[in-house]
């Protein structure tokens, strides 16, 4: 993939329906992150190629507004007492090596099976994860719902922790002390996933649940460090092949630093296992999104046969169920906010 | 004037940090094309971006914060860490050659 080969000067030209839906997307994109530490990347960098901005700028710019949104959440998230920063930067270093081993996989890919071969890798990555870790973080959550709401260790993050392997790291915020060699599988993937489906978050925050033993809350606020520390180093490389459009990273943030605001100030009223029922409700949403997709890479590829009418009519139907899923999770973020308040007023009085 | 506002809510910095967040837009809109084709030169205008949207993660935030205080909507519980009872050193390390 030569990026330089692209030309930057061909950025799009803003109308009023462009600035409005990136503004929105913007806002739903980062109540999300705000709430479950990552999300809204999935949808914005579609939804800009849907306007015209050719692919690479849209992710580089999808890229320079999602770093700065993570440091504003971190940072609010942080005063909550919400946020291991020791166990953020940890996983980020581990997650930097495996943004670049993913772009390496990509760029083998793309040699062997062309774009068509690519983008199939990548909604295959999609859903088989989305699929997987969503349905266990949604029997979770349902699980969770059902005892009261209480979260607890899962055995496997209770059992690694018991295991003294040097050199073994504590975590006073996060309340648990563990090896570093089992930290960095975790941020592996997460990074191995960001630079495959460009959000690391779906598999770095049930990482740090289910196989550390970071708190719901914790692991959320955590993945905002991860998500910062990544998107600067992505965003200063981008940018240095001057790929960012700054017009559409200050449309997106105007929306996305309200909304992050909101997200992470949304943590305070429910209770943790909320964090899960939202998370695993966009990825299972999305991962129906990208099952849609595929056809038409398999088609590409010359593996499925299906009349272009309907691959056009998949394609929109599953750019529509992305923006369901954010629009769901958003709902449930707001609802959960709305109930948790009123409870709170309810018994203050 | 009559000052009847509660201290809780920070109208004064949500005016503030507003007014610089839609100043800083303006000014950047007003040229935007430009800047935009500026900042694509790459290699050293990369710290143009990255300086500008630091900028605005300061002003906008800042203002995006206070503005949720003076609507009402503010954290409920502000501080969620466990206790560090499981960070606790074992008494005694397992030793290879022991």
């Amino acid at each position: 993939m030569d990026i330089l080969s692209l030309d930057p000067t061909k950025f799009i030209d803003l109308s009023a329906m462009a600035i409005i839906f990136l503004f929105l997307v913007g806002f739903i994109g980062g109540l999300v992150s705000g709430f479950i530490g990552s999300g809204g990347a999935f949808v914005l960098t579609p939804g800009m190629m849907s306007l015209g901005v050719p692919g690479t700028v849209a992710v580089a710019s999808n890229m320079c507004h999602k770093f700065p949104k993570a440091l504003v959440g971190a940072i609010k998230r942080f005063r909550y007492g919400q946020v291991d920063v020791k166990m953020g930067l940890i996983m980020a270093a581990s997650a930097g090596i495996g943004v670049q081993i993913g772009i390496k996989i990509q760029q083998v890919i793309l040699s062997l099976w062309g774009s068509a071969g690519s983008d199939l890798y990548v909604s295959t990555s999609f859903v088989l994860v989305l699929v997987l870790v969503g349905s266990y973080v949604m029997k979770d959550a349902i699980k969770c719902a059902r005892c009261g709401g209480e979260e607890e260790t899962t055995s496997l993050a209770k059992r690694l922790q018991k295991i003294e392997l040097w050199p073994m790291i504590n975590f006073p915020r996060s309340g648990l002390r563990i090896s570093l060699w089992f930290t960095l599988p975790v941020g592996f993937a997460t990074g191995m996933l960001a630079a495959t489906i460009a959000v690391g978050g779906f598999i770095g925050v049930p990482g740090m649940i289910y196989v550390i033993g970071v708190p719901g809350l914790m692991a959320s606020a955590t993945e905002l460090v991860i998500a910062f520390a990544m998107g600067l180093g992505g965003s200063i490389n981008w940018a240095m092949h001057g790929m960012v459009d700054i017009r559409l990273v200050l449309i997106i943030l105007g929306g996305s630093l309200l909304g992050v605001q909101l997200g992470a100030i949304g943590t305070t009223y429910v209770k943790p296992h909320m964090i899960k029922m939202v998370m695993a409700t966009i990825m299972l949403i999305v991962a129906v999104s990208r099952g849609l997709a595929m056809p038409t890479y398999l088609t590409k590829l010359g593996l499925m046969n299906v009349g272009p009418a309907m691959l056009n009519l998949m394609n929109k139907v599953s750019f529509a169920s992305m923006c369901l899923a954010l629009l769901v999770g958003s709902g449930i973020i707001l609802g959960s906010m709305w109930l948790g308040r009123r409870t709170q007023l309810a018994e203050a009085a | 004037m009559a000052t009847t506002q509660s201290n809780s809510k920070p109208i004064g910095r949500t005016i503030l940090f507003g007014s610089l967040t839609a100043a800083f837009y303006t000014g950047f809109f007003a040229y935007g094309d430009a800047i935009a084709a500026q900042f694509a030169q790459g290699s050293f205008w990369a710290a143009g971006p990255i300086a500008t949207v630091f900028a605005v993660s300061y002003l906008h935030g800042e203002f995006a914060s206070n503005l949720w205080s003076v609507l009402g909507i503010s954290a409920i519980r502000k501080d969620v860490r466990k206790t560090t009872e499981a960070t606790k050193r074992p008494a005694q390390r397992p030793v290879l050659n022991a």
